[in-house]
């Protein structure tokens, strides 16, 4: 019996075609191990058996008959709790959609259904994706793999962790400031962050609307290219969403012209302040790209210091907007307030009170007060202004490089309850992801080494972070494929 | 330091944002408001008169579908989650009163 933490993407379909396993086999195996291990990890806010069950046996029907698998045929996944599945529960890991059951599919969800892809459950995260750490969950927390004292990292906390602790094969996730990229660095996992526009945000709880990317978090980069490339694609259900379309060379690299790759190092990245280990990581990663034959150039992102301040006044705003839906009443109801509300207002005032945790709530209050009269030119303008200088930079630097490489997090995993206390402290964990949304472009973070879970060393995981131009996720995924190969 | 968001502002904006807050909440907010926004003050000396601000996230623009009839083939889809209904509309309490 193939052991769960050998299954990658490809190699569970390798497996399946060569008849090792039945998909229904595999499928129970996961629900059996996440029943044993996941009350200590935290990663699922709900699971999926039955449905996950169905799909299984109509993989091995076809399987039976010999008919083709698509590569994601049977593939056990975990889906974060923003993502909506029809007919499932969808939290956004807050109280105030505890009893949402989603009304329909997301654009990916279609897409991986079409491929009789395996959804074994919701994973948990930051309420509404707001956070780093995976604590601003209404529901519960999640724990780091590697070492239990320590943060998953976030908002995708519960999809990393589920992915390195072998409770699915890989996993979606979201990507605003950094969401998929820090808990994939957190956790010895790979996460990819699209371009924006390359995946649809149909069927995603919006945080803020010119920011927000699915993307995958997997053991491999290959496997990441695969599911990259299956759910990647314009969706007129996504008025944002980009015409442009990906070949199969994203699966088959030509090393060759991985070779020919410059790799820049902006020297904004590379700053005080950084902890020595992934200092050392990073420049063991480099060292490593160079062996490949690549060449490497200084650069600089001079306005790279205001990101954190441009992010987090657009941010919010468009957080101000998003989730003036949430209502006590369209998606779900907290219950017993009836007695206490005797007209509209009351119910949302009530209910939103109720509803939304601290984090959300500061958000909404910052994002209404930036747009507010009096206020928005010196806030929300300014920061639109900054926006495009930032990118300027980034389109200045790649009439230089091809791709940039800087480090992930200043940090390894915190502890939990660290950096709960002052908000401020935990935005400082995401400077160096938060550019890349802002400028849309795509990023993947790559653990250093591959980790090994479990891990009584409790060593903890290092990531790099390799940023590429508009729609060259291929570039990403091309050198990162061969650094995997490396490792 | 004297913050932008004092009492009077948080309120308002409350109200704006259709929350009711706690006492305790107020006391906190007021204070990590304070400290978020005295961060932004880096920006105010950043030169930004040569640059346009930006829009959103793409630069796509006039992104329509064909004007052609669609049928709707999930309809139920959110009235199901309503809490109360007449007729499948949506029954709330009272605007005004």
């Amino acid at each position: 019996m193939t052991a769960l933490k050998d299954l990658t993407i490809k190699s569970f379909h390798d497996g399946l075609l060569a008849k090792h396993f039945s998909a229904l086999e595999i499928t129970q195996a996961f629900f059996k191990h996440i029943k044993a291990s996941d009350g200590k990890i935290g990663a699922y806010l709900t699971l999926n058996e039955e449905g996950a069950v169905k799909v299984a046996e109509v993989v091995d029907i076809a399987m039976a008959k010999d008919e083709p698998q698509g590569v994601l045929a049977g593939v056990p996944l975990a889906i974060k709790d923003n993502i909506l599945v029809k007919g499932q529960r969808a939290t956004a890991g807050s109280k105030i959609l505890e009893n949402y059951t989603a009304s329909y599919d997301s654009g990916i969800v279609k897409k991986l259904k079409a491929e009789q892809t395996i959804f074994l459950g919701k994973t948990n995260l930051d309420e509404f994706a707001m956070g780093s750490s995976t604590e601003n969950s209404a529901f519960k927390l999640t724990r780091n793999p590697h070492d239990q004292e320590r943060v998953p990292g976030g908002s995708s906390g519960g999809s990393a962790a589920a992915v390195v602790a072998h409770l699915c094969v890989a996993a979606l996730g979201s990507d605003t400031g950094g969401s998929i990229r820090q808990p994939a660095a957190f956790c010895g996992v790979v996460g990819l962050k699209p371009t924006y526009g390359a995946v649809s945000r149909s069927g995603l709880i919006a945080m803020a609307s010119s920011l927000d990317q699915i993307g995958p978090i997997t053991k491999t980069v290959e496997d990441a290219a695969i599911l990259f490339k299956a759910i990647a694609g314009r969706d007129p259900l996504d008025a944002t969403s980009s015409p442009v379309e990906y070949d199969d060379k994203l699966l088959s690299p030509d090393l060759q012209k991985v070779k020919q790759l410059t790799v820049g190092l902006p020297e904004e990245y590379f700053i005080g302040g950084i902890d020595q280990k992934v200092r050392n990581g990073v420049d063991t990663a480099i060292e490593k790209i160079k062996s490949l034959g690549l060449k490497f150039k200084k650069i600089s992102l001079p306005h790279t210091k205001y990101a954190l301040s441009c992010y987090y006044i657009i941010m919010p705003a468009e957080v101000s907007a998003n989730l003036a839906r949430f209502d006590g009443i369209r998606y779900s109801q907290i219950s017993n307030l009836k007695s206490k509300t005797s007209n509209l207002k009351d119910v949302y005032f009530k209910q939103r009170g109720l509803g939304f945790g601290p984090e959300p709530k500061r958000r909404i209050i910052l994002g209404a007060f930036v747009l507010s009269s009096g206020y928005y030119d010196a806030y929300y303008d300014k920061a639109q202004r900054v926006r495009s200088l930032i990118k300027q930079d980034f389109d200045s630097a790649f009439k230089e490089v091809d791709v940039i490489l800087t480090p992930v997090t200043p940090t390894p995993a915190f502890k939990i309850g660290e950096k709960t206390s002052d908000p401020l402290s935990m935005y400082l964990s995401d400077i160096f992801t938060i550019p890349v949304n802002l400028a849309g472009l795509p990023a993947i973070s790559i653990p250093v080494k591959k980790y090994h879970y479990p891990n009584p060393a409790k060593e903890l995981p290092i990531g790099f972070q390799i940023i590429g131009k508009h729609f060259r996720e291929g570039d990403l995924l091309g050198l990162g494929q061969y650094y995997d190969k490396l490792s | 330091m004297s913050s932008p968001i004092n009492k009077k502002t948080l309120k308002h904006l409350a109200e704006l944002a259709r929350i009711e807050l706690k006492p305790e909440e107020e006391e906190k907010l007021l204070c990590d408001l304070s400290r978020i926004l005295d961060y932004f003050r880096e920006l105010q000396g950043l030169d930004t008169s040569a640059v346009e601000p930006m829009t959103g996230g793409t630069t796509l623009k006039n992104v329509f579908r064909e004007d052609d009839e669609r049928e709707n083939t999930n309809r139920e889809a959110g009235v199901e989650a309503f809490p109360e209904t007449k007729d499948g509309f949506l029954k709330v309490p009272p605007v005004f009163g």
